[in-house]
This record gives C-alpha cells, structure tokens and sequence, in this order.
C-alpha cells in the first residue's frame, strides 16, 4: 500500500477499512496497542498532504486525550493533555490515525519481546519477532494495514525491525523532526523516525514530519527540501563506500552474495564503489558504548516515572514508598536490569572509566565514520546478519564480531545524528532482508536517491505481505 | 557486584528487586564486565566527551506572547489523588 493509494480516492473508505484491518490482525500479530476508531476524524474537512492517508503511530507519540503507554505498566492509564509535534504536523496535513502501535517497554529493546502488552509477531513468519523497539508500526505498514507508520530510533529501533518486517525505515539526521511530546529513551541519541513501503512516499514524510520547533531545542534551523520532488534514482558517479567490517563479520554466505548482486547493480548503474575498514577495535566497542550511555541516559530520563503526578500509582505509607510500589510494579525486568546498569555507570568511582570513556568512544567512531563518509554520499552495508530471529530465541555468542559490528552497527548514525535508513534488499528462505545507507549529516536527499536506485533495481517498491 | 549491593542500588533508584532479578542482574554483570572490557583497547587521551551528535543554535528570544501551555485541570488531569487543586501525598509529619 502506498500513500498515493489513498490520494483522489474514497480516502474515508480506505480509513475505515484500515482500522477494521488492523483489529482483523491483532490476534496473530498483536501490533496495536490501542485502536482508534477513524470516524470522528473523518467527520472534519481534510486536506493537506496527506489527506485522508491512514497512519499508526508508536505508543511513545503523545496523542492529546488518547492514552499513550509507551508499552509500560506504568503509564498503562496515562491520557497526555497535549499531542506530541508530529502530530500536530500530521493532522494539519489531513493524515488519520488508527491506532498506537506496540512497542519495547519504553523503547528499551531491539527485538519487542519487553512490551507489557506481549511481543508482536512477524507477518512473514508468525513464529519470528518483529524486531523493536518500532515493531508494531513495521508490521502494520508491512502487514498492508497502513501506508505509513511512526516509529522512534535510539540505536536502530525502526531500522532493525523495517529490515526483519521488509519495509522501508527511515531515522533522520539529530534534530531534522521535532521530538516535543515523545517519551524519551536516551535523549543524546533519540530520533522521530517512521516506516513506510516504499522510497517515494519515504521521502514525502519526511517533508511533512521536519522543522524546527521551538518547543524541541535540538531541532534544526536547516531548511526542508522538497525531497519527493527532487527524487532522482540517477546515482551517475555517486561515491558509495562499501562497510567491510559488517561484511567480513556476517557468517550467512546468502546475505552477503545478495548483498554483493545489489552493490555490482549500483556499479552498473554507474556509482562510484570504494571498499572501507574501520578500526575493528573501536567498532567492537560500539555496543558496549551504546549500552552505557544510553541506560545512564534512561535512568536520568525516567527518574519522572513515580505515580506521582501521572502514571499508574502504587499507593503506600510514604511518598518515598508509593514511588518504590509504583516503579517496582510498573516496570518490567529488563527495564529494571537497564536502569541499574546505567546508575552503575554514574557511581562517581565509575564515570570516568565507564560513561566518559564510552563518550570519548562515541566521538572516536563518529569521527572516524565522518573522515571516510566527507568524501562520499553513502555508507553501505546488509542491515543485520539475518532475517528475523524466531521468537523462541537462538543462541548467539554476545562478544562475537557478528553480534557486536554486524548486527549492532547501525548505531553509528545515532552516535552521529547521521540520516540512515534501510530498504528491502530482497529474500532468502521467503524472509525480507534489508540493506542499510547513512549519510552525511542533513543529506537525506542523496539517501532518497540511492535508495531509489536500490528500489528500483529489486523491484520490492510497495511490498508487503498479508497476514490474512 | 554482590546481591545485596544490587538491591541496594535499585532501592536508591526507587523500585525493589527480587531475589531473582537481582540474580539475573548479577548474572547480566558477567558478560557486561566482559564487553565493558573492550573500552580498555580504546586509547582515550586528550578526547573529548561526545555529549550531542552536533551543536544546534539554539539560542533565540521567543515574542512575549502566550504559547503551549496546561491549564491546571490539564495538568492534574493524570494524577491518582488531587484535592482542592493540590496533589495529595502521605503526610510527610505526622
């Protein structure tokens, strides 16, 4: 399904049937949070960019008077008095929302195995994860319910699950989209990102969600372009560098030649290919970097969460004890398991050796990424190691190469702010597998580009697969 | 890290664990210990801390007029007990 397919049409029809969809799934794929009826909304005079287009939003996008969980028990009766920027953008541009899309418990995951109200399946295969923490929003693009989603990207959280689900996902440059009114995760490396079917309506979004907004002190200045109109899939002498690390550390040969196929069709297409390493070194640091500083972030962000003045209170004979009862019930084990982590990362006695250094760190890989990618318009490389694990796990050796540079990597551009997204590169065993461009800061355009060419050359623009 | 001091730090942090999350949280530690030992290849010297991807401007004087804001129902609306416009607590002296 593609936005255009919503344009000049009986858009209240496709609305109402999108709702009704995403309700037909939920028992095999649990991808809705909560649903909501598109009536009302269609009752208003639409128009805009998007008008009459359906879309589902992350349950972490406030929505004024519709209850925005965030997937935690915690806030399981929140109801935010405000609507998050996004919104604001999309419903001044005649978008619908259907529904509030499953999550990790606070964003906190890559696999949505952590949400509170259960994992979510995979349309290509009910029996593997969605992959996370945007997994709801992948599989209702992917699922063709929606032409477009909203997701949130700390390290890889719409990219990961837009390659296990074989959508397109989108994360772009640090401050391009307002992130006022998302819940936060790690604030250094947060992003607004979004999945849709294909390149085109990718780029669209992109013009319809960016801009500065006061209310976000990150967000950029840096004017919009208009990128869909300025879609060219012309990528004559375009420099493409060719992420050798994540190669050499994917141990499945299928995803590497396919990956080869598509990176001798650019070639063809007339790119320029040049071939580059990274310190191993420093990339096998990367993950551990990413975790530290993004718990230590979290445990700062989620100090608010107390039942206290929202949330789903725990009541007590102290203020100090409905805070302990709230936060003890309202979160799940995994988030508990990060927030300690990350406090231990401030003690005092371990700042310098643990959150600083992985700091230092950070900026080591982000400089060594920017000194490679100044001269060049793309970084390239397969998205993970694999299509989408099962739900019933696998063993994977976590101090490996492939756990830590080649499923792992894309956190570089959240390390950087760099826009990075990720398209269908095509199947194996009927899995979607997906390759990954980033690029440099605020050029999304030349990302758009590129990924038009990798689109137009697997033929995949629009794919979806239908879980009914 | 040892049980006790695990449960310790997740009392400051304001929740309590179980004898099994904090096993499982101790059991964590060992592999973390083992990739937070990989910084140890990473010479740091004279780097500085990345704290943001990239520097925003963001300084700017906003006009003097009346912009987002909750009225005081809208910002009491989400909390368990409100009484007389106030959020009600345990009483602190007793």
């Amino acid at each position: 399904m593609k936005i255009q397919d919503y344009l000049n049409t009986d858009y209240a029809q496709k609305c109402r049937e999108a709702y009704n969809k995403a309700k037909a799934i939920q028992d095999k794929t649990n991808a809705t949070i909560t649903f909501i009826d598109p009536q009302k909304r269609l009752n208003d005079k639409l128009e805009g960019r998007l008008k009459g287009v359906a879309i589902a939003l992350k349950d972490n996008v406030s929505t004024r008077d519709i209850k925005t969980t965030a997937a935690s028990r915690i806030l399981d009766n929140y109801i935010p008095q405000y609507d998050a920027h996004i919104v604001d953008l999309l419903n001044k541009e005649g978008a619908v929302i259907i529904g509030k899309s499953n999550m990790d418990e606070l964003a906190m995951g890559g696999t949505n195995l952590t949400s509170y109200f259960g994992l979510c399946h995979n349309p290509y295969d009910l029996s593997r994860i969605s992959g996370g923490s945007s997994g709801g929003s992948a599989v209702l693009v992917a699922a063709n319910v929606v032409p477009c989603a909203i997701g949130s990207d700390t390290g890889d959280s719409v990219r990961k699950p837009a390659s296990y689900c074989g959508v397109v996902g989108v994360k772009p440059s640090y401050g391009r989209i307002s992130r006022y009114g998302i819940i936060p995760y790690a604030s250094s490396l947060d992003h607004v990102g979004y999945f849709t079917t294909n390149v085109k309506d990718a780029a669209l979004m992109l013009e319809v969600l960016s801009g500065r907004d006061d209310r976000d002190m990150t967000s950029s200045y840096n004017p919009v372009e208009n990128y869909s109109e300025l879609l060219n899939a012309d990528i004559q002498d375009k420099k493409i560098l060719i992420f050798d690390n994540v190669l050499a550390a994917i141990n499945n040969s299928e995803i590497v030649d396919l990956f080869n196929s598509l990176v001798t069709a650019l070639t063809d297409k007339g790119a320029i290919i040049e071939h580059v390493s990274f310190n191993d070194d420093l990339l096998r640091a990367m993950l551990p970097a990413y975790y530290i500083i993004a718990n230590a972030e979290a445990t700062a962000n989620h100090s608010n969460l107390d039942g206290i003045l929202f949330g789903h209170r725990e009541e007590g004979e102290s203020t100090d004890d409905i805070m302990i009862n709230t936060r003890t019930k309202g979160f799940g084990p995994w988030i508990k398991k990060r927030f300690v982590v990350g406090s231990y990362a401030l003690f005092e006695e371990n700042q310098e050796r643990l959150f600083r250094k992985a700091q230092k760190i950070r900026r080591l890989i982000v400089e060594e990424v920017l000194s490679k990618l100044k001269d060049a318009d793309i970084l390239l490389a397969p998205a993970a190691p694999g299509a989408a694990p099962l739900i019933a796990g696998q063993t994977t050796d976590e101090l490996s190469d492939e756990s830590l540079i080649a499923d792992n990597h894309m956190v570089i551009a959240n390390f950087g702010g760099l826009p990075s997204m990720t398209v269908p590169m095509g199947y194996i065993d009927n899995l979607p597998i997906g390759v990954n461009l980033t690029a440099n800061p605020f050029k999304e355009q030349v990302m758009f580009d590129v990924a038009l060419a990798i689109e137009e050359y697997t033929g995949l623009g629009g794919a979806v697969k239908e879980v009914l | 890290m040892e049980i006790d001091e695990i449960k310790k730090l997740a009392l400051d942090l304001k929740f309590a664990l179980s004898d099994d999350e904090a096993r499982d949280i101790q059991n964590d530690f060992s592999i973390l210990d083992k990739k937070l030992a990989l910084f140890d290849k990473i010479d740091t010297t004279n780097v500085e801390e990345m704290i943001y991807p990239f520097d925003v401007e963001t300084s700017f004087l906003r006009e003097d007029t009346v912009g987002h804001y909750l009225s005081q129902d809208e910002a009491l609306a989400n909390v368990a007990k409100v009484k007389q416009g106030h959020v009600v607590v345990p009483k602190v002296v007793k």
